[in-house]
């Protein structure tokens, strides 16, 4: 590692946001399964990092039904894997954590740095976007929420400030009835990056939302998709019909190394049309 | 030689010269306090300055799993922590896992069950399969498989170990009991 960096961990928020604002180009260390590998492979040179695990805040992990469900900076995907509620509540995001990587990945990878890395097939992006998340930010200017539609801007980029933290995310309630699905093809089952990744959720007002990852240079929310079919029944027809509409929102990279961008398309449709299936049997139990 | 820094090979431990860093923690049951380089993983740390080898360095970042560690109850990919995040950490290695000079019932099972060839993944396996057993002392196949999923053996001789790990749960569920 040719990085010669100074390691702080302070133990408010307060001393991180000085710390950013004084020390322009830190870079800020959570789970350190992205970061980590940047620095030794000497892709980055930082100067300073920034652990943010000791920041109260981040520690967070809190639903009520007023506000939602709250995930700090710091909460490890496995966590996630690891709670009931979840399970209960948000499917979509459990069964994207559970296919994230490896065990010992999700031992110490947290859901925010997956979005903060900004991969295009980031797993926990799609079920957090068809779950409207929002991603809490703050810097000594002050606090500000930014839609996780709007988050991301291209490939590794996102809305954030060098001087900003993300403390964390929240996922509105949900109501009795909602259900949700998470779907992804990957050369290999286990420790691999998904080709495409497919989040479908029915609400309790029987309103269908599709978000896919690994298929553009930002994950998707297919709001246009959603509205033309809103008010439909879910029918094999229209699942064949949605598995063809999707191709029109997909710009795949064509000389990817883990698929051609033509299985890509040919994937996106298998999947909505198993997650739609997958969708209304959970939905019929 | 590796790919990524032409000048030299980026995943040999190089010191860094910055100023020392105090690092206090547990390693197989006993206090360790060091001044180190704050630039190292805690791979780096316990092969380089406790001189224990058993955790091995295969692909650097975090996808072959022959680094991996129990830190605080949870396996890691030691290769991707830096030594100072593990401060006041209790750290478990494969060196640990013996007592007073007898193997642990699991390593007694991978001698039983050949489940080693070339032995590089072994201390990995090893301590993934502790942290399942622990977590889960009567895992099945599938619960096993999930639990190595992040340990490569390229002599590929998963069948012994997956065999091995079942049987050492059996044997802990009967012995330890």
């Amino acid at each position: 590692m040719l990085s010669k960096f100074e390691y702080y961990k302070p133990d408010s928020l307060e001393k991180a946001l000085s710390y950013l604002e004084e020390n322009p180009g830190t870079r800020i260390l959570a789970g350190g399964t992205d970061l980590m590998i940047l620095l030794r492979r000497n892709v980055e040179i930082c100067d300073h990092l920034l652990d943010i695990k000791g920041i109260p805040e981040t520690r967070i992990k809190s639903y009520s039904p007023e506000e939602g469900l709250f995930i700090g900076a710091s909460i490890t995907v496995n966590e996630i894997c690891e709670d009931d509620e979840i399970r209960k509540m948000f499917p979509a995001l459990s069964e994207a954590a559970d296919n994230l990587a490896s065990y010992q990945i999700r031992n110490r990878a947290t859901l925010v740095g997956n979005i903060c890395n900004a991969s295009p097939g980031a797993d926990l992006a799609a079920p957090l976007l068809v779950y409207d998340a929002k991603v809490h930010v703050v810097s000594l200017k002050g606090k500000r929420v930014v839609d996780i539609k709007e988050f991301f801007t291209g490939v590794k980029q996102t809305v954030l400030e060098e001087n900003e933290i993300v403390v964390g995310v929240t996922l509105p309630a949900v109501e009795a009835g909602d259900t949700s699905v998470y779907l992804r093809k990957s050369r290999i089952k286990g420790h691999d990056l998904c080709n495409v990744g497919l989040a479908l959720r029915l609400t309790s007002e029987k309103k269908l939302l599709m978000a896919i990852a690994a298929v553009a240079k930002t994950p998707l929310r297919l709001t246009e998709l959603e509205k033309s079919v809103e008010g439909k029944e879910i029918t094999p027809e229209l699942a064949e019909w949605i598995s063809e509409e999707i191709k029109n929102y997909m710009s795949p990279r064509p000389n990817s190394v883990r698929s051609s961008a033509e299985y890509r398309y040919h994937i996106a449709g298998v999947l909505v049309k198993r997650g739609l299936k997958k969708l209304i049997e959970k939905e019929a139990n | 030689m590796c790919n990524h820094n032409k000048e030299r090979s980026c995943f040999e431990y190089v010191d860094s010269q910055l100023p020392r860093v105090p690092l206090e923690l547990v390693v197989n049951g006993e206090k360790v306090y060091e001044l180190i380089d704050p630039t190292m993983t805690l791979l780096d740390f316990l092969r380089h300055n406790l001189k224990l080898f058993g955790a091995k360095e295969g692909c650097g970042e975090g996808e072959c799993g022959a680094c991996t560690v129990i830190m605080n109850n949870r396996t890691v990919n030691s290769c991707l922590v830096l030594a100072v995040e593990a401060q006041g950490a209790e750290i478990l290695t494969v060196e640990g896992l013996s007592k007073d000079g007898e193997l642990s019932i699991l390593q007694q099972e991978f001698i039983k069950y050949d489940a080693l060839q070339c032995g590089f993944c072994t201390p990995g396996m090893l301590m993934s399969a502790r942290a399942l057993l622990d977590r889960n002392p009567n895992p099945t196949i599938e619960e096993v498989k999930e639990a190595i999923s992040g340990n490569f053996c390229r002599c590929t001789g998963y069948e012994s170990i997956i065999n091995a790990v079942l049987s050492a749960a059996k044997r802990e569920r009967e012995e330890l009991r």
